[in-house]
């Protein structure tokens, strides 16, 4: 029994989050009948792979210790280039090339962004925080006013529609639900599969541990850091493409609003905002307990504000403890 | 020049359990330039600390102007009179002169708003009393080191500073600054302020002070009138201690060059240091702080930019050397801080075992092979008698420091390279794991790794080292051969 117990409590220790999760899920037992039921999950399914994917692109970026606000501008960004060429140009004759141009186009956006961010961090050793967030500003700019310049009239909700019906399987329309759910799988399972069991995920621990160390001991930083912020954008790209499949319209403001939810994932799964410790895995956890909680607080009819405070206050005492242990450990070295 | 100031009785200093000053006594004259010498690790800067108020000693008492001193602070060190200049100057770059004069005690007028023209009108006050040759409204940063250490002392005596210790003032000096200051020193002195002078440069010592203390291993070994001491006298009394580590002893053969730098330069720091490395050959690189020998290493290495000069690795020349292209040449490097930059300090022992010969073991996609990499693990922690129940799971952190040493070698030698840089490789490690290191050193250079050894404990370089460069300033002055082995020798190049 003792066995079993000490079991528990280590897996407990490696994954915090799973006390969150518990609770959650009780709470949604007893408050919220509507919770178990089929088109209540599927839906949540759903929903949460755009948000499983942007994580796990966040959480490669921070485990360096890093961020990256452009991936909602690369959503939207993504969305409006990816509709325009299926919809406005002579693509929308042929359903299949514009769907495999968009598909391009939008991921390549992310990469674009990845690119840029990455060497602004790594060459011109400028914060992230600075970098991502101009280029956020940027990318929901230039969506937008992409959008206006085309558009009938100019008004901030003005999106391009008329995409080729067949773009929605990529979306989960119809019958097609299992579709963006193995994508997500995919992705989370490839960045797992990076982050644990290749030499590039033994870099990447190591130099958000210490990068100076990682220098020394021949690691090459540079470049690491560098495909971090790469494949978060492709990451983001890939969202872009789920979620404008599922909206069936290219939207330039995709993506708004959506940060806190993926930030607050990637922090209360528990990778360190100090970098070095974490992973898709406990990013997982995250997500499903975001997605759970949002899903139950609105079942519940709680006003979207009382939401937005409980996960601020959630991400909030997460981070802190985790700052809080982490410096004492490194006061206990001394 | 009768009368003693301040008194130092039996004053001790230990860190964590390792003891830095053993019943230190001192003693300052009214009036007079006492200079204070000894090694880099005597005690010097400790003692001076305490004596300014940085840190508390262990054991002992001060008494200064006839009353017991208890120095809690900087802040009452300068209140009671006593004014410490560092080495690095503190003073805020960005500040002018007159702010910086006034930097703990601003004056102010309503609500705390700070008075500009009070400021203004007192610096330049004690500009012209001081003669410092320099605007009230100059940016310190813009200033000439000898005009901001002028800006320091007049800091000092504004506090009515009785007592004024200089901790290396001289290096960044150039000759004409030194000379201004010494005069400002003379003049101090004849206006009754008491000295104390922490130089190496034994010339100036021998110049300036009136009397001079010898420091070694955290006791004073003598004290005397200058006109009883030499420069030979000097360096006797500073380095003259029994040799009493054991160094293992091994046969082992000299080859050929592997490792050539001609001409190297870097900015300020290396000039002009040419050397070769030998198979076999365990060189060491001896100097005082600030010499260059990290520096030097630091640049073979691939870490810091070099601005001219020639590596030649095994005969070809390394063109813009990188960590990671040195490795793969067969390099390694053990780095002075292990902390900073040696460990992952939360990880496990494995993981910082794996770090460097993980570019190796990956296969085809880059996956890694956990059963490999576990039993590398386990053979190097036995082959190096690391003390870790758990290497996949006790963190680096919990190690003692002979092991944390242990560990960082053990990630180098996984790799087999061929020539080690070792910088400081006994630093914070105790008695019986520092001999093991030496083993293990003499012993890599028996199976033809090539070892150079930058030290400051002349005696460990002495010891496992078949021939000692030293280095000074930035140049190499000096090559000792085993033969020849004296601490006098070596330390007449260091200095």
């Amino acid at each position: 029994m003792n066995e079993k117990l000490r079991k528990i409590k280590a897996v407990v220790m490696k994954y915090p989050i799973l006390v969150f999760l518990t609770a959650a899920v009780l709470v949604a037992l007893f408050f919220t009948p509507n919770f178990f039921t089929v088109f209540n999950l599927k839906n949540l399914l759903l929903q949460s792979t755009d948000l499983l994917i942007l994580s796990c692109g966040l959480t490669l970026v921070q485990l360096n210790a890093g961020i990256d606000f452009s991936i909602t501008s690369v959503l939207s960004l993504g969305s409006v280039l990816g509709a325009y060429l299926m919809a406005r140009t002579p693509l929308a004759a042929n359903p299949l090339l514009g769907i495999c141009a968009a598909v391009l186009m939008m991921a390549g956006t992310g990469v674009v962004f990845g690119i840029i961010n990455g060497a602004a961090v790594t060459r011109l050793k400028m914060p992230s925080f600075i970098v991502t967030l101009v280029m956020q500003m940027i990318g929901s700019g230039a969506a937008v006013l992409f959008v206006n310049s085309i558009a009938a009239e100019a008004t901030l909700s003005a999106t391009i529609a008329g995409l080729p019906p067949a773009f929605g399987v990529l979306g989960g329309l119809g019958n097609w639900f299992f579709v963006p759910v193995l994508i997500a799988a995919a992705v989370f399972l490839f960045s797992d599969w990076l982050l644990t069991k290749t030499r590039f995920g033994r870099n990447v621990y190591a130099v958000g541990t210490n990068a100076r160390t990682a220098e020394v001991s021949g690691i090459p930083v540079k470049k690491t850091i560098f495909l971090l912020f790469v494949l978060c954008g492709l990451y983001a790209g890939i969202s872009s493409i789920l979620a404008t499949a599922r909206n069936q319209s290219g939207i330039p403001t995709l993506g708004d609003k959506m940060f806190l939810n993926i930030i607050g994932a990637v922090i209360i799964g528990g990778t360190s905002v100090l970098g070095g410790s974490g992973g898709v895995r406990q990013t997982l956890l995250g997500v499903i307990f975001m997605s759970l909680m949002t899903n139950v607080m609105n079942l519940m009819n709680v006003t979207w504000y009382i939401i937005l405070l409980v996960q601020g206050i959630l991400i909030f005492v997460v981070a802190m403890m985790d700052y809080v242990m982490k410096r004492q450990s490194a006061y206990q070295e001394n | 020049m009768s009368d003693v100031i301040l008194k130092l009785n039996d004053i001790c200093k230990s860190f964590f359990s390792v003891e830095v000053l053993h019943h230190v006594n001192l003693e300052l004259r009214q009036g007079e330039i006492l200079g204070l010498v000894g090694e880099n690790g005597a005690g010097k800067s400790t003692l001076m600390n305490i004596l300014g108020g940085i840190f508390p000693m262990s054991a002992g008492s001060i008494e200064f102007l006839g009353e017991p001193y208890e120095p809690a602070s900087p802040k009452y060190a300068t209140e009671k009179g006593i004014a410490f200049i560092h080495q690095e100057l503190n003073l805020f770059t960005n500040l002018s002169v007159a702010e910086n004069m006034f930097i703990d005690n601003f004056p102010t007028g309503f609500l705390g708003r700070i008075d500009k023209k009070k400021i203004r009108a007192k610096s330049q006050e004690y500009i012209d009393k001081y003669d410092l040759n320099v605007r009230a409204s100059a940016k310190m940063g813009n200033l000439p080191m000898g005009s901001r250490q002028m800006v320091e002392i007049a800091k000092a005596l504004m506090k009515n500073a009785k007592v004024i210790i200089f901790d290396e003032p001289t290096t960044s000096l150039s000759n004409r600054e030194k000379e201004k200051l010494f005069k400002a020193i003379r003049e101090l002195k004849e206006n009754g302020v008491s000295i104390i002078y922490i130089s190496h440069i034994l010339e100036d010592v021998l110049l300036l002070c009136d009397r001079i203390s010898v420091l070694r291993d955290g006791k004073v070994v003598h004290t005397d009138k200058r006109e009883r001491y030499d420069r030979a006298g000097l360096i006797r009394d500073m380095v003259g201690r029994e040799l009493t580590q054991v160094y293992p002893s091994v046969e082992k053969e000299i080859h050929d060059k592997v490792l050539e730098v001609k001409d190297l330069n870097c900015a300020g720091f290396v000039k002009g240091v040419s050397f070769c490395l030998r198979e076999g050959e365990v060189l060491g690189l001896f100097g005082l702080m600030g010499a260059g020998r990290t520096q030097i290493l630091r640049a073979v290495f691939g870490l810091d930019p070099k601005e001219s000069g020639e590596v030649r690795v095994f005969g070809e020349e390394v063109k813009k050397p990188s960590p990671g292209e040195c490795i793969h040449r067969g390099m390694a490097f053990i780095t002075e801080n292990r902390r900073e930059e040696g460990l992952l300090m939360p990880r496990p022992v494995s993981t910082n075992l794996l770090m460097v010969k993980n570019e190796e073991l990956a296969g085809s996609m880059g996956v890694v092979d956990t059963k490999e990499e576990a039993e590398l693990c386990r053979k190097m922690v036995k082959t190096l008698d690391i003390k870790t129940a758990r290497p996949d799971q006790q963190a680096a952190n919990s190690l003692s420091g002979g092991n944390q040493q242990k560990v960082v070698m053990g990630k180098w030698l996984l790799k087999e390279p061929k020539i080690f840089l070792v910088d400081e490789p006994t630093h914070g490690v105790d008695v019986g794991a520092k001999y093991e290191i030496y083993r293990l050193i003499l012993n890599m250079a028996k199976e033809g790794s090539a070892i150079l050894v930058v030290s400051s404990e002349m005696q460990e370089l002495m010891g496992i080292c078949d021939r000692i460069l030293v280095l000074s300033n930035g140049r190499l002055t000096g090559e000792v051969r085993k033969e020849d082995y004296s601490q006098e020798r070596i330390m007449k190049f260091a200095l």
